[in-house]
Parts: structure tokens; sequence; C-alpha cells
């Protein structure tokens, strides 16, 4: 009974398992068994840290109800001010990155901030604050690649533990901390609580101006974890850094079975989503497909598994109804 | 008394105190530059502009009618330009009917979002947004597998040169003839304010429309079928997202896949600025030409000034910012004032 229920609550996660899993294969053999060489191997993981990481930024969003559209920009800034500072104030790695993440946490904290004092809904204010952010971005990188910072820091990006990227595990390592928050902390019960329906927690006494405060400040600092990884990944830093995270960032968690309603969280789901969608990415390069096909695949798939999503909440709906009635 | 209360109204209206605004800023950077206000060069693009992005904003204002966003209005308006550029180059169709091919498709894909939202149930920024999404794919790939590496569907129907590039100057009755900085463009605009305005104010259709945005229960309970005005009200946004998107098509000579990129957040600002509730269930149909005016004067005026683009994208940013939380504002001395006349 427990192991059946076990199941049925995960079909979203054992699903994308399997579809990872298979596809993975899927392309290994067709590939002849290029994929699995060592650098092949090594780009898909590297580049699978930065998706996983605004999946969850977005996913934290999207739990109360709510959406970031800024994510590509706050990201995109929050490089920036880390490049600037190291390569036109000589400041030193470590602090660096701390600004920059002090900065993305501080940017997620202002849309939260936002949010509770207009009593307007997240995608607009976001709007807001995204045109401001590829502002600023301009402003601090305008048309130049910045690179002139130490080696040691994309030394580190390349660095290697137990054959896997450190960044990706640094993208892991967050996933289970925000994992825990959300299963074993208070605080992260009573955000869920907000989203899951705000009257309810109001009536429970949580703060919904605080669950709110916290899911946007969180999400700014998980913007502020994947800037960390993209600087320790690439070269330079340039203009059109965070261009193209709004589509995974939503990609990720929606697929992963996130419900848009708000009210759930799915790390796991989220994390293996952007998994299956980096080998979407590796499959349109091995049959030299066009970009756009991905956008259009992964935008089908999104609409659809919304659709399904809501079906099988209303089903659900139905089913406990149903349930009521019977004599017990 | 009576002249005080007359005053006291007309300064609480926002349009008035908005065109007030627009003014005062259109003296005040001509007045700092005179270049602003050079009439070929700067007042007839502005203007043009203004109609397509007015157009845009009332696209969204129709989704906000009924307290829904369109966030797809961009990818609408590029894939109506798409059809009606791919009938140009294939069909070699008159001007007219490439336009109305155009806005089929998009009146179609805006009834096709409705659909989807009403049988979902899912909130309609998700589904506009996955709407989005899946389009931006689709109109990429058509461009690139149809027109290889040029991407864009040039052909040019006979007439297009007439709307893009003519004024009002043209013609003339009984000696007077049109200004010379109101361009052509500007009719298609002013033909879809007057529409829009007269469906919202003085049909049955515009007040059902209002009624489900502003309480969804209380239009229901009243007998009027929702479902059909969330399907309707889409419909129309989808129909005036391809209007922009084709009188931009025309604006640049070209059909591409860019069309439309830009039009979020200017579908936004207009209708915010012109009064529109987010919430639903409130319009300001010509509030819409005017913020989307006063936008562009900003933009414009801060660009003759010599700014640079990232200080535009921060004004234009902290503008919609501002009239966001001023709209808090004015609700919230509304909800004092309803409380005192019970």
């Amino acid at each position: 009974m427990t192991f059946k229920s076990f199941f049925r609550n995960r079909m979203t996660e054992l699903s994308l398992t399997i579809i990872f899993i298979v596809g993975f294969l899927a392309l290994v053999s067709t590939s002849q068994g290029v994929l699995l060489s060592r650098a092949s191997l090594q780009g898909f993981l590297t580049y699978l840290a930065v998706p996983i990481v605004i999946g969850m930024a977005q996913m934290v969003v999207l739990c109360i109800g709510q959406m970031n559209l800024a994510v590509g920009a706050m990201g995109g800034v929050s490089t920036a001010i880390m490049a600037t500072q190291m390569a036109d104030h000589k400041v030193s790695i470590p602090v660096a990155l701390l600004v920059g993440f002090l900065g993305a946490t501080a940017m997620g904290a202002i849309n939260g901030a936002l949010v509770v004092l207009t009593q307007l809904n997240g995608f607009i204010i976001t709007l807001g604050t995204m045109t401001i952010l590829l502002g600023v971005q301009y402003r601090l990188v305008r048309t130049f690649t910045i690179d002139k910072y130490p080696t040691s820091l994309p030394d580190f990006g390349k660095k290697n533990i137990v054959g896997f990227p450190l960044i990706l595990v640094i993208a892991i390592a967050t996933s289970v901390v925000l994992s825990m928050y959300f299963s074993r902390t208070g605080s992260g019960r009573r955000v869920l609580a907000t989203g899951g329906n705000a009257l309810a927690a109001r009536l429970s006494g949580v703060s919904n101006s605080r669950s709110v405060f916290i899911a946007h400040t969180l999400s700014g600092a998980l913007v502020g974890v994947a800037a960390i990884i993209t600087i320790a990944s690439l070269p330079g830093i340039n203009r059109s850094i965070g261009g193209d995270w709004m589509l995974s960032s939503f990609s990720a968690p929606i697929i992963g079975g996130v419900l848009m309603a708000g009210g759930t969280v799915a790390v796991y789901g989220t994390v293996i989503a952007a998994g299956v969608i980096r080998l979407v990415d590796i499959a349109r390069a091995q049959y030299s497909l066009d970009p756009s096909i991905v956008s259009l695949t992964v935008g089908v798939v999104v609409l659809s598994t919304v659709a399904l999503s809501e079906w099988r909440r209303r089903r659900t709906v139905r089913q406990n109804e149903g349930r009521k009635v019977l004599p017990a | 008394m009576n002249v005080a209360h007359k005053i006291k109204s007309l300064v609480s209206d926002q349009r008035f105190v908005l065109s007030l605004l627009t003014v005062a800023l259109f003296i005040f950077f001509g007045l700092k530059n005179s270049a602003f206000f050079n009439a070929d060069f700067v007042i007839y693009p502005l203007i043009r502009d203004a109609a397509t992005l007015s157009v845009i904003g009332l696209a969204q204002l129709c989704a906000l009618s009924i307290g829904h966003l369109n966030l797809a209005v961009g990818r609408m308006a590029a894939v109506s330009a798409l059809a009606a550029g791919a009938a140009y180059q294939y069909l070699h169709v008159s001007l007219l009917l490439g336009l109305f091919m155009g806005l089929f498709v998009g009146a179609s894909l805006g009834a096709l979002t409705g659909w989807i939202i009403v049988k979902s149930q899912v909130n309609a920024f998700i589904v506009t947004l996955a709407m989005d999404f899946a389009l931006l794919g689709f109109v990429t790939y058509i461009y690139v597998t149809f027109t290889g590496a040029t991407t864009a569907f040039t052909t040019k129907p006979a007439g297009m040169e007439f709307w893009r590039n003519t004024s009002w100057h043209q013609y003339c009755v009984a000696g007077v003839c049109g200004p010379k900085i109101f361009p052509m463009m500007l009719v298609p605009a002013i033909i879809a304010i007057a529409v829009i305005g007269f469906i919202f104010s003085k049909t049955r259709l515009g007040r059902e429309l209002l009624s489900t945005g502003s309480n969804l229960r209380a239009a229901k309970l009243s007998g009027i079928p929702v479902d059909r005005r969330v399907i309707t009200a889409h419909l129309m946004s989808g129909l005036l997202a391809g209007l922009a998107g084709i009188m931009l098509a025309f604006t640049n000579g070209s059909f591409t896949a860019a069309i439309g990129s830009q039009f979020m957040l200017p579908s936004f600002l207009g209708p915010v600025l012109g009064g529109t509730l987010l919430a639903g269930g409130s319009v300001a149909v010509l509030g819409t030409f005017i913020g989307t005016l006063l936008t562009l004067i900003i933009r414009q005026g801060l660009s003759v000034q010599g700014i640079g683009l990232e200080t535009l994208n921060i004004a234009l940013g902290l503008v919609l910012l501002t009239a966001l939380s001023l709209g808090q504002i004015q609700k919230m001395f509304t909800a004092i004032r309803m409380r005192g006349r019970t």
C-alpha cells in the first residue's frame, strides 16, 4: 500500500528519470559512443549546472503562485557586478563573488518588498524590475567582454570531484539544501502553505507577506548561485548573459511537476527535467537541427504538461469529493 | 462652487492629467533641444510608433478587461505577420487580403488560447506564457525552413510603400491639408481605438466583458456566458496583436521573426499608464493611446538628449513601477471614499 502510493505520488519524477535514462542511452548508441567520451560527458554535465539552479530560482517563486520574469536580468547584473569588481577594482575572487551573490539576493528582496507593498502580481513587478536591471546590466558591461580577471576562477570552474564537475556538485548540493528547507523547516512549510491556500494559511497564523518576501529573496539568492556557476564556467562575461535563462527557468520546474497554481515544490523533478532538456539540446547538436526546434519542442511539452497536471488535479479533487459522500 | 467641482473632477481624471503631462514633457524636451521638434525625423516616426504600440496596448487591454494577462502578444503579432508575409510571398495576394489572412490567424490563435484557458482552468498568464514559448520556436522554425539565410519574407505588396511613408499631408479637403506629422499608419490605430472604445462603452458585449473581469462569480450568476466571454476577450487580443504585428512589418518593410519581440513591455505600459486596472473590470481605451505616446516621448526625448539605451530602459522600468504604485494608492483612496459613502 505505502509502496504503491510512493510510486503514485512520484509518477512525474519516475517517468522523467526513465525518459532521461532511455534518452541518454539512445543518444549514446546513435552517436557510436562519442557521448561517453571524457570531453563530451564533461560538457554535458558542466552546462547542466546553470539550468538546474535557475530552474530552482523560478520554482521557489512558482510555489507561492507567482513568477519571476527577472531571473535572467538579475543573473546578468550579478555576473556583471562580479566581473567588473574583479577586472576594474582588483577585488579578490571570493569577495567579488560574495558581493555579486549578495547583490542578487538584494534584488530578490526588493522584488519581494515591492510585491508585498503594492499587493500586485509578482509578474508585473518583475517585468518592471527586469527592464530596469537590463539597463543596469548594459551600463555595467556595455558592449565589451570582460575577462581580465585571475585565471584561477576559470580553473576553479574546470575542477572535478570524483569525475563530476565541481560546479555541478555545487548545483546538486544547493538543490539538496533547498529540498531540506522545504521539507524539514517550519519556514519552508509556511511558504508552501501560503502558496497552497493563502486564506487558509492566514487563518492558521502564517504571515503571507513574509512568505512572499522570503520566496522572492530566496529566488534572488539562487540566481546569485547561478551567477557564480556561470562566471566560473565561462571564459568571459558580456551583456548576453542571462538573455536565454527565462525559458529554461520555467520549463524545468513545470515539466518537473511543480504546480503553476502554487503550493508544491519538486526539487528532484526540476533537476531531472533540466537534465532531459539538456538531452534535447544535445540531440539537436548531434542531428544538426535548427535551435528553434528546441524551444518549439520545449514549449509544446510545457503547454501539454500544464494541461495534464491540471486535469490530474481536477480528477483528484473529484475523487476526494466522491469519497466524502460515501459512508465511512 | 460648480467651477471648483468641475476643476476637481478634471484633475482627478487620469486621462486629463496624463495628457497634460504628455504635452508638458513634449514642450520640455523641445525647449531643451530643438532637434526634438523636427517633423520628419522625430515627430513623424514617433507618432508612427505610437500608432503601432497603441494597438498592441489595446491587445493587452482586451485581456486585462477580464482580469487576464496575455504574455504572448508579441509572438501572436509575429505569427500574424508571418501569415501575412507568407500570403504576399507565395500566394501573391493583394494588400488587403493578406492583411485579413494575417488578422484571421491572429484571431484564431487568440481564440485557441482562450479556449485552452477555459477548458484547462489554468491561470491565463501560464497558458499565454507557454503559448509564447511554443510560438517562439514555431515562428523561427518556419522562417528558417522557408526562407533560409534571409529569415524574412521580403515581398512588398502594392500599396505598402504608401502606408509606410506618406502622411496626411497629401489629403486636402477644401484647400486645407492634413498635418505633415500624422502618418497614414495612424488610420488603422484610430479605427482600432474607435472600435474597441465603442465595444467597451456602448455595447452589451463590452459590459459583459467588464463584469466578467470585475467579478467572475457575480457575472456568472447574472447569466453572462463567462466562458464564452473569456474566449472573446482573447480572440480580440489576438486579433489586435496581429494587427500591430502587420503594422510593424509594414513600417519595417519586411516580415521577420524579430517582429513582436519588443512588444511585451509597451503592451503593459500604455494601458497601465492610461488607467486600466490590472485586476480587470475597468479599461481606458483612449488612455492607452495617451500612455503610449507619453512613454514614447520620454524614450525619444531622452535619446535626442544623447542619453543611451541603458538609461532609457531604467527610466521606462521606473515609470511602470511608479504608475503601478500610483494605481494602488488611488485604489486605496477610492476604497476609503466608498466606505464613507455607504
